[in-house]
């Protein structure tokens, strides 16, 4: 069965047409010099075929190697944005809106403790020594508490010297001894303020059972937060306590 | 001759053949639906054209920014039909334009003027905008 292409539409009608020719004459058991000629002009078709096909397969590999390289690229911008949309950009630890994000997630599936610190009189560290002794010392907080950070814990800053830990499953008690270590470290950390100056911070905890929500979590360790704050900072408040204060 | 004037769409290039002056042009982007149909019939009144040519100094303008395999496969139906006409005794030049950074289409149009010796290529690269 042949099926004629229609030559304005095919892109192979040349070689259709050269092919159908050639096929008539073997078909027709022609006399040699016919046969001759209908070779030689296969011949010259299928020459010119090869030298254009090697010429399009060239090209498109070059092509295709191009586009490889420029998905690639796209592919690390891609992942560049969403570190940047998730990240806080001076200290690289998650920001609010993946914090509330990554512990909704957990509540779904567990209960969470959720530490909550804020730095003592971060304003007066601001305004004595200015804002980049203020930014190190945000950065030399978010040190102590990735070094100290369990497994599976998850840290983020939520506001301006306010920092959230996330620990699924972990208990008042757990929770209260990751939150005594980043204090105490805080506490011990050089950063290299003038006269030797100190930085310490509070702590409040909460701990939810699962299916409750960010809000919850975050609304009691921050009430403990604030007794800790209330009780002369550098010290931690878990929430089931908050109300014997 | 009458001339033939194609404008541009997205996906197919303006084609501007104004036979009278010998000067031919094909600009834009090339990836039409049907490559063999929108090429088809602008070969043919090229090939008619070139037939009629006797010692005359053709010019084609190529600045095609994209253009996918279909339309490559008829462009060397193009080039074919311009080679003919040089060897025909005919003077024909063809103006590759490319992007100065597009190193595919340079590359492209050198291997183009590898295969069509007859014709005169003349690498004319862009300043990217």
């Amino acid at each position: 069965m042949d099926l004629m292409p229609q030559p304005d539409t095919d892109l192979f009608a040349h070689e259709h047409d050269a092919l159908s020719s050639a096929r008539a004459v073997y078909e027709n058991a022609a006399g040699e010099s016919a046969c001759r000629a209908a070779l030689g002009e296969l011949m010259a078709h299928y020459e010119r075929l090869l030298r254009e096909m090697r010429r399009l397969i060239r090209r498109s590999d070059r092509e295709e190697f191009e586009m490889n390289r420029l998905n690639q690229r796209l592919n690390e911008l891609a992942g560049e944005l969403e570190f940047r949309a998730n990240h806080d950009p001076l200290t690289g630890v998650l920001n609010r809106a993946a914090v509330i994000d990554i512990a909704n997630g957990i509540l779904q599936r567990e209960a969470l403790a959720l530490v909550v610190l804020d730095i003592d009189h971060f304003k007066q560290v601001n305004d004595s020594f200015g804002h980049p002794a203020g930014d190190a010392v945000i950065c030399g907080v978010v040190e102590c508490l990735r070094r100290l950070l369990p497994e599976r814990a998850e840290v983020g800053r939520v506001g301006g010297e306010e920092f959230s830990v996330l620990l699924p499953g972990f208990g008042f008690t757990q929770a209260r001894g990751v939150a005594e270590a980043m204090r105490g470290a805080i506490a011990g950390y050089d950063f290299r303020l003038p006269g030797g100056r100190r930085v310490t911070a509070s702590f409040g905890i909460s701990r939810t059972a699962r299916g409750a929500g960010f809000d919850q979590a975050y609304g009691q360790a921050d009430e403990a937060l604030y007794g800790a704050k209330r009780g002369g900072r550098n010290r931690v408040v878990c929430a089931d306590s908050v109300s014997s204060l | 001759m009458e001339s033939l004037y194609i404008p541009a769409t997205a996906s197919s290039p303006e084609i501007r053949f104004d036979f009278d002056r010998h000067a031919l042009s094909m600009r834009g982007e090339s990836y039409p639906e049907n490559a063999a149909a929108f090429y088809g019939p602008l070969i043919a009144q090229l090939r008619a054209y070139l037939e009629g040519c006797r010692n005359d100094s053709v010019t084609m303008d190529i600045a095609l920014a994209y253009f996918n395999s279909s339309s490559t496969k008829m462009l060397f139906n193009i080039f074919e039909a311009l080679n003919g006409a040089a060897r025909a005794g005919n003077t024909v030049v063809v103006n590759w334009f490319h992007d100065e950074e597009d190193d595919t289409i340079l590359e492209f149009g050198q291997e183009l003027s590898d295969d069509f010796t007859s014709i005169r290529f003349v690498d004319q690269p862009v300043k990217s905008a």
